[in-house]
């Protein structure tokens, strides 16, 4: 994610209730955040509706903020958080994933096949939610197992072991991706 | 250390990006802040609590002061004959006046009250001074001692509801910061 430069007049604008500083500042985070909700939801219309409800609470929420908390470290946690309860919202339980996943898959030598973004991308979409929820708050968002873990409601061992899982899954169907072309 | 896909994840940051949200979303959440907006007019009606309390305490003082008319006694001065008065009097207006000094250092587009209701929030207005005569003029009647005192704790209710209400909304003018949590 590009690092984003707020102005700390427009974060003290917001907190006065100016709109036009709140738009300043959705324009410099929307790009990010949104990618952050395509990730984790998986489609459009579910990350367009995270995306505007977390900045609702970004919003609502903006006169909490202080001076030496990091303004995107902040909202993006907001957002995070919501994509989450979203998603439990639709009965993701992130626990449960482990359990229902079959038992580990043999190694696959990375040397046999060719990695490509557009490959990545269809994997990672193609994970159940469990995994890619991790995978995704790892690789993506960069928060540690254990912040994950916190986030998620799960153990630290859970998240590592799902993470594990995640990347062996997109491997696997990036390699069958290979074969097929 | 990062393995294959970790690696390649890491060099190809950029390309897992894509564009931003549509601008529907802005449009939806502009809506939604005017819905906030329509949080501000519940804040202006809540502020219309605070003038209709204003109005409270000025009916009740109303009231106090028509029985009073009726009721005059001797014309005393009141700190000679009723000291226990003047030092109640003392105690309700320093918190008043501390009070009011805390409301008054935000501006008064937070504030939200337009100035007959903000001069209705001074400690010596009309029906203040109104009052404080006829306590003069009546120093032993108990009615009105019982006034006096209730007038002075109407007012403080009112203010530190005022207060509360202005230390939710808005923050704190930061002169006046540690004071708050002093008060608090």
């Amino acid at each position: 994610m590009n690092q984003t430069q707020i102005d700390g007049n427009v974060i003290d604008r917001c907190k006065r209730g100016d709109v036009r500083a709140f738009r300043e500042l959705y324009n410099a985070y929307a790009a990010a955040m949104y990618n952050i909700c395509l990730r984790m939801t998986g489609n459009v219309s579910d990350a367009e509706d995270t995306l505007q409800e977390a900045f609702i609470q970004v919003h609502r929420n903006i006169g909490k903020l202080e001076s030496n908390t990091s303004v995107t470290a902040w909202i993006k946690r907001i957002v995070v958080n919501h994509c989450l309860n979203n998603l439990r919202k639709k009965k993701v339980y992130f626990e449960e994933v482990e359990e229902v996943e079959v038992a580990e898959e043999p190694g696959i030598d990375e040397d046999s096949f060719t990695w490509t973004v557009s490959a990545v991308k269809s994997a990672i979409h193609g994970l159940p939610q469990g995994y890619r929820t991790v995978l995704n708050l790892y690789l993506f968002e960069e928060y540690s197992h254990r912040e994950i873990a916190e986030m998620m409601g799960i153990t630290e061992s859970t998240v590592k072991t799902q993470y594990m899982r995640a990347k062996e899954k997109v491997r696997q169907i990036v390699k069958q991706q290979n074969l097929i072309r | 250390m990062p393995d294959n896909f970790e690696s390649f994840i890491q060099q190809h940051r950029d390309a897992f990006e894509g564009p931003g949200p549509s601008p529907r979303v802005w449009e939806a959440l502009e809506k939604e802040l005017g819905g906030s907006r329509k949080g501000k007019v519940v804040q202006l009606l809540s502020k219309n609590w605070f003038k209709a309390a204003v109005i409270a305490v000025l009916l009740v003082n109303a009231a106090v002061l028509f029985y009073m008319t009726r009721h005059k006694q001797h014309q005393q001065e009141l700190a000679n004959i009723l000291p226990e008065m003047q030092d109640a009097k003392l105690y309700y207006t320093s918190r008043i006046n501390e009070k009011l000094e805390l409301i008054n250092a935000y501006p008064a587009n937070q504030l939200g009250l337009d100035s007959a209701a903000r001069q209705e929030l001074q400690l010596r207005n009309d029906t203040y001074k109104t009052l404080e005569n006829e306590l003069k003029n009546n120093p032993g009647n108990e009615r009105i001692r019982g006034a006096m005192i209730r007038y002075y704790q109407l007012k403080l209710d009112l203010l530190d509801k005022i207060l509360e209400e202005l230390q939710d909304k808005h923050a704190a003018p930061t002169h006046l910061k540690k004071r708050y949590e002093a008060e608090i």
